[in-house]
């Protein structure tokens, strides 16, 4: 059964941050859907295999030949063209709570 | 003449330019998509700048490939670069990608006109596009019902006519559902056919782009044109043959089976339509069959617990660090990232990461991570067995027809339940098309399912062909909305 | 009450291929901030990995070269984490098949330290911390590692050095990693735990982390065994827990409490395919291996007949072994060459550093020519030893320094004049041999040499003198 303590390890180790009155119903949410997934347990019988690749490839490789990185403008453009070179996260921002 | 096929005629004949008919398009646009929600980002100077070229081309006397100068459109989760591709998420709001998709690239070398970016459920995850962060796109045979989803804003798109066809991502039935729903064709390829590098992924191991299209032939023009090997994406092998050139073969003595697991729950005007469609492929020498996939009924729980485990994986990189969201206010990196995710996802996509994040997590990667892939390689097995009797398997597409507005947003198991037809193929890596094959008393579209073996996208596509050049006049006609002129 | 240390090192190795392990990026070190960088490898939505062959064949070199069986199915898995260098939020790696398992390493002791298993996997990109802010360069992320998991067979810090040098130079005969230190190409973990002696069962242990120094990991190692001893024997227990060194303070401390404790969700990466080997494959690489330098020393000692020491110093260099080898060419008394490089060249390259880079004017056939020379007595030892500090100043063979009349000798005859007037000139030197003083010889000799230009036998004139003073 899921319980509450559930919910937070699992959100924590999402990263998601769920609020305290969020809680109850993820909680009941969660327990309806994995009820159902519960299923399932039963449907694997001896013999079953691990499933590993849908086609069966395998060796799929690239040479090791250096191809041309991108402009670094480009790396940083979605975040406003980064600070240094670099990608910035600033230590603490805006008001907090 | 399929649409495709003569919009491009008319272009090769001077009948029209290719600068008038985008503009009749967007204008078009401009004024349905209020009504419908399809797009969620037009890209009309792209469209323009594309259509002049194609004219250029005519002009000069050089030869057209199929798809060049087709306005259409792409689910917004196809990465195209320079233009905005949010998959519909608050997360992903003003994210520029820096390199194309392989099949946007290979569309954009055949000069295809890019209308804009079409709406979806949030990643992907959902299925009447309402979880879209920009609102759901509606059903132009009933704006009181959703287009479907997850890639509805592709199909009503191609639907309303304001596209001549769509590109969208199916992992458990995203394209083929609101094909279903909106009296169109949509083929979920084989798995490894259609690269996909640069649709941003849901669930890796089942994700596949696909064509949304008012034909079979179209359908198939289309996929032949992406289907080709991709260097870039470790699964890709491409198709083994262009499904075009045997889409007009006689079906003759070719078997059909239809298994008794697949119309389990499914309403009864949709079952009929599916019994009158199996007579009219009696009637073109067809031989139905009846088989058995006992796996099936686990496909559903097993699709859940394996698409929101990789789903818990590639979503973890929206950080707010590189791209997309972040939240204006935080104590220290971690909460900022935390919050960030928190804000920037919507409450299906957090569900479905909470989900998958439980099912590996330790002491339960076992019981269900590890037991859903077991259940899939039997359910890979089943099909296996099935394929042995028969060439394709018919089914419904969707027990029901389009959702009315907000259906979805009442109980998520039952709205998982409707993706039971649609789940098995993905966890297979089955190519399967949705096809028109009647209406409901209220006038809304009943879609039929063809699944093929792997790799056999041609001989779903040819059975599905024959089928609707049967049924044209009484169901294609009513779907037909024209050539925009 | 005597306590013993229990430790095991996950050691990982950046592989000097030419591009990273999922694109191909160079993988050069350093370069501007995210300037080695593309969609892929800061893990843009929708790109895609694709394994980097030569990864595979590198880990398989090093799995063959540490007596591994090489796994014929391998495929690669998500390591689930969120950390602001970590792109995709998980590294891809290997679970429960990595490409090599059990093999070993043999210490000079003789004894085996086991290796479980080594797979491959990808770096992560760099953080820099500035007053609390945070500057992210992915440079380094996705460039190939191996991770060399070893079993918990060390027993003390000397065999924890031991094992990491011999490691290291296992990586660097076989090229797969440039294996300096210094830039991180070779960073260790270190898992430790103390019980006490004769005690079967093993103790909690700590995991240090992230260490790219011999001397860091034996100060860390030092530490870490007290601070557990110290625990144990107040009666307190040690927690199992991820902790750092800390080099200022030459202690190691807490990295995050057992709360946190990882939880990584590892699941096959559904991007990347089956990775399968044939034993034909296996057998091609191995056959492509040089010889190791455990193989090296051992031929060194017992074919070329060098003393073990001598032996060591030279394999501990792949280059100076190479050279060494190269210089050997139709020379009989091996020790001869091994002199000349251990002397007079060593004499010149002060740094680890510099040993290893070994860059010599001279080429190992210049060498040769000299010493076979010296070996067919057409140059004495000692201008030998002249005209090879002149060809390592200039790059010169040394024909460049020497005339005919220089090889042709001084017959033993005129030595014997020559030593006798060398006696006679250098009286209170002979008298304060003969009481005893043996350095007082040298004064001798030294007026041999000028007289003969260098070109007399040493030995042979010392000998001759020893002869005429005692003999007075
Ligand atoms: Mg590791
Ligand atoms: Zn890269």
């Amino acid at each position: 059964m899921i319980t509450r303590d559930d919910i937070i390890k699992i959100a924590r180790l999402a990263k998601l941050s769920v609020e305290d009155d969020e809680i109850e119903a993820l909680t009941h949410d969660m327990a309806e859907i994995i009820g159902f997934a519960d299923t399932i347990s039963s449907a694997v019988q001896d013999g079953f295999e691990d499933f590993d690749d849908i086609n069966n490839i395998t060796n799929a490789f690239h040479e090791d030949e250096v191809q041309e990185s991108f402009d670094r403008e480009l790396i940083l453009k979605n975040r406003d063209g980064g600070e240094q070179g670099c990608f910035l996260v600033k230590k603490r921002s805006g008001r907090i709570k | 003449m399929s649409k495709i096929t003569y919009i491009g005629k008319l272009l090769r004949d001077k009948e029209i330019s290719c600068t008038e008919l985008t503009e009749k398009y967007i204008m078009s646009i401009e004024a349905e998509n209020k009504k419908l929600n399809a797009y969620v980002n037009i890209t009309a100077e792209t469209a323009m700048r594309t259509a002049k070229d194609v004219d250029g081309k005519i002009s000069r006397g050089e030869i057209l490939l199929p798809l060049e100068g087709i306005p259409m459109t792409l689910k917004d989760n196809i990465s195209t670069k320079d233009i905005e591709t949010t998959c519909c998420s608050n997360i992903l709001k003003g994210y520029v990608p820096i390199y194309d998709a392989t099949v946007w690239n290979v569309l954009k070398n055949q000069n295809a006109v890019l209308l804009g970016k079409a709406n979806m459920d949030e990643f992907a995850m959902g299925s009447s596009c309402e979880t879209s962060c920009f609102g759901g796109a509606l059903n132009p045979y009933s704006t009181s019902h959703v287009a479907g989803g997850s890639s509805g804003g592709a199909a009503a798109a191609v639907a309303g006519n304001i596209a001549v066809y769509g590109l969208g991502s199916d992992t458990g039935g995203s394209v083929r559902q609101p094909a279903s729903f909106c009296g169109l064709v949509g083929l979920k390829p084989t798995y490894g056919t259609v690269s996909r590098y640069g649709l941003i992924a849901y669930a890796s191991s089942l994700d596949q782009i696909g064509p949304i299209t008012t034909s079979v032939e179209d359908a198939a023009i289309v996929y032949d044109a992406i289907s080709i090997y991709d260097k870039n994406d470790a699964t890709s092998q491409g198709s083994r043959k262009k499904t075009t050139d045997t889409l007009k073969n006689n079906i003759k003595g070719i078997k059909i089976g239809i298994a008794k697991e697949y119309f389990e729950g499914i309403r009864d005007d949709v079952k009929e339509s599916i019994e009158s469609a199996m007579k009219v492929y009696e009637s073109l020498g067809a031989e139905v069959v009846s088989i058995s996939l006992p796996q099936l009924k686990h496909a559903l729980p097993v699709y859940y617990i394996l698409a929101c485990a990789e789903a818990s994986s590639n979503l973890g990189r929206y950080d707010g660090i590189r791209y997309g969201y972040r939240t204006p206010s935080y104590n220290d990196i971690n909460d900022m990232i935390c919050k960030t995710r928190s804000e920037g996802f919507g409450k299906e996509v957090k569900r479905r990461i909470m989900l998958g994040t439980y099912v590996l997590s330790a002491g339960y990667y076992d019981a269900y991570y590890k037991k859903a892939q077991q259940l899939r390689g039997a359910l890979v097995d089943s099909f296996k067995d099935a394929f042995k009797k028969c060439d394709v398997i018919i089914s419904p597409t969707v027990p029901m027809t389009a959702f009315e507005l907000n259906f979805t947003q009442k109980d998520p198991i039952e709205t998982y339940m409707t993706d039971i037809l649609t789940v098995p193929v993905n966890i297979a890596g089955l190519p399967a098309v949705s096809v028109p094959c009647g209406f409901d008393d209220k006038g809304l579209p009943i879609g039929m399912q063809i699944i093929g073996n792997s790799f056999d996208d041609a001989k779903i596509l040819n059975a599905a062909y024959q089928y609707e050049q049967v049924v044209k006049n009484h169901i294609y006609k009513e779907l037909q909305t024209g050539v925009r002129l | 009450m005597s306590w013993e240390m229990v430790a095991g090192l996950e050691t990982h190795v950046e592989l000097s291929t030419k591009t990273k392990i999922f694109c191909q990026c160079t993988t050069e070190f350093g370069g501007d901030s995210n300037t080695h960088c593309c969609p892929v490898c800061i893990g843009l939505p929708g790109t895609l990995p694709k394994l980097n062959k030569a990864v595979v064949e590198y880990a398989v070199k090093a799995g063959l070269a540490t007596n591994c069986r090489i796994r014929n199915i391998s495929k690669m898995d998500r390591k689930n984490y969120v950390y602001p260098d970590l792109p995709k939020a998980y590294q891809i790696s290997q679970y429960d098949k990595p490409l090599c398992e059990s093999g070993y390493i043999a210490l000079s002791s003789g004894k085996n330290i086991n290796i479980t298993r080594i797979h491959i996997e990808e770096d992560a990109g760099k953080l820099i911390h500035e007053r609390g802010d945070t500057y992210i360069d992915y440079n380094r992320g996705g460039v190939p590692l191996i991770e060399i998991v070893s079993e918990p067979d060390i027993r003390s810090i000397e065999e924890a050095v031991e094992y990491i040098e011999k490691l290291r130079l296992i990586m660097k005969y076989i090229g797969v990693s440039d294996v300096k230190m210094q830039e991180g190409s070779l960073r260790c973990d270190v898992n430790i735990s103390v019980r006490k002696n004769g005690e079967e069962k093993f103790g909690t242990r700590a995991e240090i982390k992230n260490m790219n120094s011999l001397n860091f990991i034996a100060k860390a190692m030092e530490y870490e065994f007290n601070r557990q001893v110290d625990i144990l024997e107040n009666g307190g227990c040690v927690v199992q827990e991820t902790r750092r060194y800390n080099a200022e303070q030459n202690t190691t401390e807490s990295m995050r409490s057992k709360e946190d404790a990882d939880d990584y969700r590892y699941f096959r990466d559904p991007d990347l395919v089956t990775i399968a080997i044939s034993e034909d494959e296996i057998k091609n690489i191995k056959k492509s291996l040089p010889e190791l330098p455990g193989e090296k020393l051992k031929r060194f000692t017992e074919e070329f007949a060098l003393p073990f020491d001598d032996a060591e110093l030279l394999t501990k260099y792949k280059k100076i072994a190479e050279y060494f080898e190269r210089s050997c060419k139709d020379v009989t008394n091996k020790k001869l060459v091994s002199n000349y490089i251990l002397g007079q060249m060593f004499r010149r390259l002060q740094t680890d550093t510099e040993k290893e880079e070994f860059s010599i004017k001279i080429s190992p056939e210049q060498l040769n020519e000299l010493v076979l020379l010296t070996e067919n007595k057409k140059l004495s030892s000692n201008m030998a030893r002249n005209v090879l500090e002149q060809m390592l100043d200039t790059g010169k063979s040394v024909m460049s320094f020497i005339s005919e009349s220089d090889m042709e000798g001084i017959d033993e005859g005129d030595l014997r004049a020559i030593c006798e007037k060398a006696v006679a000139n250098n009286q209170k030197a002979a008298e304060e041999y003969k009481n005893g003083k043996e350095k007082a010889i040298g004064s001798i000799i030294g007026f041999i040499m000028k007289e003969t230009k260098g070109k007399a036998d040493a030995a042979k004139a010392t000998e001759i003198v020893k002869e005429l003073i005692l003999k007075n």
